[in-house]
């Protein structure tokens, strides 16, 4: 029925195109992004918590917020953490493993190139234990290791053209034998007395950060609580909000990270659940239309014995048909556009917490194809209800003298 | 012979709202056997369509009954009005009113599709009335690539697809040249011989010497109901010259 109407049919799918492929390449973009996240995250382990200077008054969800915060806050104000606190974590009984670290900004040189870029420094002793990231080569840094370093494999082969196990590389000046490298990430690490040694702005018994490894990961919040209560009394403090640092588990880093990205995808959702309702109205637009132009047809089937049901049938399968044609245009459409958006910013770069999110790769799975095509052609009958009642209850007499 | 069909005190009335109201039809007392042949004439404005539409169950009377085949059509519903319709009503209009995105064999199923005749069953039937019609090898055509001869052959095909008792033809000839008018208006007196009844509505009084008899409306009333062929003849020399 709608042969006739060719192209205001196709104008009227391509809108439909449009919202579900807007709809697809978001959520497969998130979805990407969310595992992606959730694989980093969780690659530092649900068993692991940080401290760190400052206070965020959040508790449960203050991993984000505190990380967010942590670069506007005036380190001077900051009393930071000292072997003294190292040595009472150590004392908590669920507490496996304890590692100081400092972090700095350092001139990196390597085969004629400069970079800046954070080191951090880690006490050698237990590092190994707590670091989750595997080895592509080489070893982890050990006790009595000085002049070593361990660098992820994207400083190695993307940032630099290649720096391979055993080279030297320049760090402030200072040559630094690499003895192992990461599987990723772009990371450098090295002991934390030549990191004091070398980086400016780090203190003596200073640390940035202390990472904790617990014994009993169901045992996490009670061990938070007395890392919490112990930490406060070596520091003299009393009230909770009156305290100087801050604990935070990864759950609660990731927990933070997916209610972010879920609010984003939910919002970028919203536009693209626009640009579907504008699609629907085009639906129900062409079908008033197709209704208008056929209404003599309308009137012929009903002569010659169409029931009401079988006319509105006819126009809901039209419509459902633009949703369908709709859906799977959009499927292809969202999926290629998921993965070219996806794809197409990796080697670029440092480009902020979007493009890190984009660059992590779409995921389409079958249920988001499956869903959204089917979701097209729920809109397209939808969209095409009123039309088809419309022309369901024309009288046949009327319907025939229409010209 | 048994009554098919039966119009009792039929009017119709349309409510103009300020203008008043507008009687199209009034009086009509019409009873049809099975197996006539009936020509409806009138001038233009007479109330011959609006009768058609009553008489085909597309429309219903403002007042009086309308009993087809035993069954009061001013009181069935819609969905009922349109299973008579495609079971015992077959249409025939002039300007054929084929569906132009199908092909000819579509345009055939369709009545058998309103009534979930089987896929197969109805596509046999389509090509046999097709054949009948001599347009079997014209089949796939769509109605835009049939001359207008052929056309109103495939609305005739589609007429009869469900067998109805009744044909109702709606000046069937008007949009044919002689040759192919004369070539339906037979066609139609040999399915009348074969026992359907023929309703023709016509304001072309050369037409009426294939019917068996002729009601002239005029004014919305019958002014004439011949009830035989004997009474057709001096109808005609009559009903002429009173137009005139």
């Amino acid at each position: 029925m709608l042969t006739n109407s060719k192209l205001r049919s196709w104008l009227t799918i391509i809108g439909i195109i449009i919202g579900i492929g807007a709809v697809i390449a978001i959520m497969a973009i998130s979805e990407g992004a969310q595992v992606s996240l959730e694989a980093s995250l969780g690659g530092l382990g649900a068993d692991i918590m940080t401290i760190t200077p400052g206070y965020s008054t959040a508790s449960t969800r203050g991993g984000m917020r505190r990380l967010l915060e942590s670069t506007s806050l005036d380190d001077e104000d900051q009393e930071n953490l000292t072997k003294k606190d190292i040595t009472v974590l150590k004392s908590i009984g669920n507490i496996k493993y304890v590692v100081g670290r400092v972090t700095e900004s350092a001139d990196i040189d390597y085969d004629g190139k400069s970079i800046t870029r954070t080191v951090t420094g880690v006490e050698t002793e237990d590092w190994h234990n707590i670091v989750i990231d595997e080895l592509s080569q080489g070893r982890y840094l050990q006790k009595g290791d000085v002049n070593s370093v361990v660098i992820g494999d994207k400083l190695a082969n993307e940032i630099f053209d290649g720096i391979e196990l055993n080279r030297f590389i320049e760090i402030e000046g200072k040559q630094f034998k690499v003895i192992g490298i990461l599987t990723e990430g772009s990371d450098i690490y090295m002991p934390i007395d030549r990191a004091r040694d070398i980086l400016e702005d780090v203190g003596d018994e200073e640390f940035d950060s202390i990472n904790v490894q617990v014994s009993d990961p169901t045992m996490s919040e009670e061990t938070m609580e007395e890392i919490i209560d112990r930490l406060m009394m070596l520091r003299g403090i009393l009230k909770e909000d009156e305290r100087d640092f801050t604990v935070t588990s990864m759950q609660d880093v990731q927990a933070s990270i997916n209610e972010m990205m879920e609010t984003m995808t939910l919002f970028l959702s919203a536009i693209a659940a626009i640009s579907l309702l504008v699609g629907a109205v085009g639906i129900s637009n062409t079908m008033f239309t197709s209704v208008l132009e056929k209404t003599n047809e309308i009137g012929i089937m009903k002569a010659i014995g169409a029931k009401n049901k079988d006319i509105m049938r006819i126009f809901l399968f039209n419509s459902g048909m633009i949703g369908f044609v709709g859906g799977i245009g959009g499927v292809i459409v969202g999926s290629l556009a998921a993965m070219l958006i996806g794809g197409s910013s990796s080697g670029t770069a440092s480009r902020g917490v979007t493009g890190s999110l984009l660059n992590s790769g779409a995921i389409i799975t079958w249920e988001l194809i499956v869903g959204a095509f089917l979701f097209s052609i729920i809109i397209g009958m939808i969209a095409g209800a009123i039309p088809a009642y419309r022309a369901s209850r024309l009288k046949p007499v009327d319907a025939l003298r229409y010209e | 012979m048994q009554q098919i069909l039966n119009l009792d005190n039929v009017w119709k009335v349309y409510d103009m709202n300020r203008a008043g109201y507008l009687v199209v039809l009034k009086e009509i007392d019409i009873a049809v056997m099975q197996g006539e042949f009936i020509a409806i004439t009138g001038p233009s404005g007479s109330g011959k369509s609006t009768m058609m539409n009553i008489v085909g169950a597309l429309d219903i009377p403002s007042w009086g009954r309308v009993n087809l085949k035993g069954r009061d059509v001013s009181d069935m519903s819609e969905s009922e009005l349109a299973e008579l319709r495609s079971k015992s009503i077959g249409f025939i209009f002039q300007k054929f009113n084929l569906i132009p995105t199908l092909t000819a064999l579509q345009n055939v199923m369709l009545p058998m599709e309103f009534i979930d005749a089987p896929e197969r069953e109805a596509k046999e039937r389509a090509q046999k009335l097709l054949d009948m019609l001599g347009l079997g090898d014209r089949s796939h055509h769509k109605p835009g690539e049939l001359s207008g001869g052929q056309q109103q052959r495939v609305a005739i095909a589609r007429s009869l697809s469900n067998d109805p008792e009744i044909i109702l033809a709606d000046e069937p000839t008007g949009n044919l040249d002689s040759k192919t008018g004369s070539f339906v208006l037979e066609f139609l007196q040999k399915l009348n011989k074969e026992g359907k009844t023929i309703i023709l509505i016509t304001h072309d009084l050369e037409l009426i010497k294939y019917a068996t008899r002729i009601i002239h409306i005029l004014d919305g009333k019958v002014e004439k109901d011949t009830g035989s062929k004997n009474i057709q003849r001096s109808f005609v020399k009559g009903g002429l010259k009173n137009e005139k």
